[in-house]
């Protein structure tokens, strides 16, 4: 049922893609215009869909997602990830990275506090050492100035 | 420049304080990788990728190369001690080094294992020194007809060596030529799938896609399962083979170098074909094939030292043509564009400081790697301690850093997640990764030599065909499509 709403997607995405590219344009006055490459592309994307969609019912094999407290921990990093994109904007990276650490930490591995807040603090005060002050890059900082 | 006067300018560049120290940290950094499961070299790479940015282009491409090597001697610890592969490559070693291993010969397996490395990287290195010199001086003459052919080829030989479907392989290949259209279009400034993004007319950041794919996908696949390791506990002795272990495994280590230098060379291979291959070569090969999997010590040496001599086959390619034959070689390909070196047939000549400070560090990482992973052997094995449920928030927090610092925008976060959460999904319904990420890399350059080469025709496409180098190349990819059809409709 997964693959086939892949598969599907597939022909869709192809199909949007390369009416968009021939918007584009296929060829120029002397060279390709910058349609054709995504256009051929896309092309393929969408006939290898329908190829896989005919397949499908003869060889695809049932995926193998996982299910239950598998399934929430994959969700959970997931999330723990996104929560970090979308705060490390207002929070900086230091305060993002840990409270990201600790979330994971306890709602996925279901560590104790200690050792959760014990190994995030430890993780981002070296890699913020590391990466910010060793190496001089320049990492997110919230309001606070780190 | 020959190549030995070209080696003793590499020397001159590696024999640095610094440059020695990068090689070290890199191998290092590669063993620890190899050895710790869940880790592998390419997302290893994309994490550290940002450490090169203040780096010298030798510095970092000396420190990328030995962590890709390092992995392959590192990652046989696990395989041998545990039955759990550090790296894909490491996959087959598993069959007969742990079984030897349990037999109370995991010193030897080690033992034989990390010679065999040093063997056959040093081997693949000396070829490399004469081989490389000598396809560029080739390829030198290339124009974009035949660049663009031979990136087909490249192409239609990584889809030849997948495993699975080919129909998805083709799929990922032309995803990847998509993805890569995003963003500004070089010829004529024109917005492609941008929609009026900002962030997208800049096209999709390649280290956010790979660490995506390959760190991000990696640590969603472990953490679904809980992982219990159950370290070899006593000590380990006899790392120096024995007479016997040598008779049997010196042939399998040189066959094993020629196989793996071989599939390193061609697009698609790489070490891990290059250890499979070389495992089913000795078993099929030896008088008493039934005592493959039950500890043989052939079943080490053979695919160990394939792995190694791959290496050094999968960079030439990257180097003297501009090609990666998978994603680790893509990734290198990528560090080199981004320090604002465009590998190629001119390389050599424009930078032989790079490129025989890599050849020539090559050799000194072999050595380093030989010495970290026989006497350190029993600390690489206490490494393996540490609970994944440590490892991977780490991991994590050192993808966003590295993905964030390529263009300090937080946009590329998503995309790294989002290809994270696609490349677990795809993996789930074996998709293949490794075509997208090539493709990613080969279509700017693939797409430039096919407008410039219909722009310099005067008769369309037929200037494919009119080139004697271009009509071979393309004639070798007809081959290999209709071999890849007739093994479609055989299975």
């Amino acid at each position: 049922m997964f693959e086939r709403a892949l598969n599907i997607f597939w022909i869709l995405l192809g199909g949007a893609a390369a009416a968009y590219a021939w918007t584009l344009g296929l060829v120029g006055p002397s060279v390709p215009d910058s349609g054709l490459f995504p256009f051929i592309s896309a092309l393929i994307v969408m006939g290898a869909g329908v190829v896989l969609l005919l397949r499908s019912p003869v060889e695809a094999a049932a995926p193998d997602f996982p299910r239950g407290a598998a399934l929430a921990r994959v969700l959970g990093v997931a999330a723990g990830l996104a929560f970090m994109a979308a705060s490390i904007p207002y929070l900086g990276f230091a305060v993002a990275g840990f409270v990201t650490m600790i979330i994971l930490l306890r709602a996925v591995e279901k560590s104790g506090w200690l050792f959760s807040i014990a190994l995030a603090f430890i993780s981002v005060v070296v890699v913020v050492w590391l990466f910010g002050q060793v190496l001089g890059m320049t990492l997110p900082r919230g309001p606070w100035g780190w | 420049m020959d190549a030995v006067g070209g080696l003793l300018t590499g020397f001159g560049v590696i024999l640095t304080p610094e440059n020695l120290y990068l090689c070290f940290l890199g191998s290092l950094i590669g063993t620890l990788v190899g050895v710790l499961p869940g880790v592998g070299p390419l997302a290893a790479l994309a994490l550290l990728l940002p450490i090169t940015f203040t780096l010298t282009p030798v510095g970092g491409m000396v420190m990328l190369a030995s962590i890709f090597y390092g992995a392959m001697y590192g990652g046989s610890t696990t395989s041998i001690l545990l039955n759990i592969p550090g790296e894909a490559a490491s996959v087959v070693t598993c069959f007969d080094g742990h079984q030897m291993a349990k037999q109370g010969r995991a010193g030897a397996a080690l033992g034989i294992a990390a010679i065999g490395s040093f063997v056959a990287g040093t081997l693949g290195v000396i070829v490399m020194t004469f081989f490389a010199p000598a396809i560029a001086a080739v390829a030198i003459r290339f124009g974009p007809p035949e660049n663009f052919a031979l990136m087909v080829l490249g192409v239609i030989c990584t889809l030849y060596m997948i495993g699975g479907s080919l129909v998805k392989g083709v799929l990922m290949v032309a995803l990847g030529f998509l993805t890569a259209a995003i963003g500004i279009d070089v010829v004529n400034g024109r917005e492609r799938f941008t929609f009026g993004s900002i962030d997208l007319s800049a096209g999709i950041e390649l280290l956010a896609v790979v660490i995506g794919l390959f760190g991000v996908t990696e640590v969603l696949s472990n953490v679904e399962r809980i992982v219990k390791s159950t370290v070899v506990t006593d000590r380990i002795r006899g790392l120096w083979p024995t007479l016997a272990d040598w008779r049997a495994s010196w042939r399998p280590m040189l066959r094993g170098s020629g196989l793996g230098f071989f599939l390193g060379l061609v697009p698609g291979g790489g070490p891990v074909t290059a250890s499979f291959m070389s495992y089913a070569l000795e078993k099929r090969i030896s008088a008493h094939p039934e005592r493959f999997g039950k500890g043989a010590i052939e079943g080490v040496a053979g695919p160990e030292s394939a792995n190694n001599a791959a290496v050094a086959g999968s960079i030439i390619p990257v180097l003297s043509l501009g090609i990666p034959g998978n994603p680790v070689t893509a990734l290198l390909l990528g560090a080199l564009v981004i320090q604002g070196i465009q590998p190629g047939p001119l390389f050599i000549a424009q930078r032989p400081d790079l490129f025989w400070g890599i050849v020539a560090s090559m050799y000194v990482g072999n050595v380093f790697l030989l010495l970290l992973n026989l006497p350190l052997v029993g600390l690489w094995a206490q490494l393996l301690r540490i609970p994944y449920r440590v490892l991977f928030p780490i991991v994590l927090l050192l993808s966003v850093v590295g993905t964030y610092s390529a263009n300090k925008n937080v946009f590329d976060l998503w995309v790294m997640l989002g290809f994270g959460l696609l490349g677990y999904v795809l993996h789930k319904l074996e998709y293949d990764l490794a075509p997208f990420v090539i493709a990613l890399v080969l279509a700017p350059l693939l797409e430039q030599s096919l407008r410039q080469s219909l722009a310099m025709s005067p008769d369309g496409a037929m200037i494919f065909l009119q080139r004697p180098g271009t009509a071979l190349m393309l004639t070798a990819c007809a081959v290999l499509v209709a071999l890849m059809f007739r093994r479609a409709k055989k299975s």
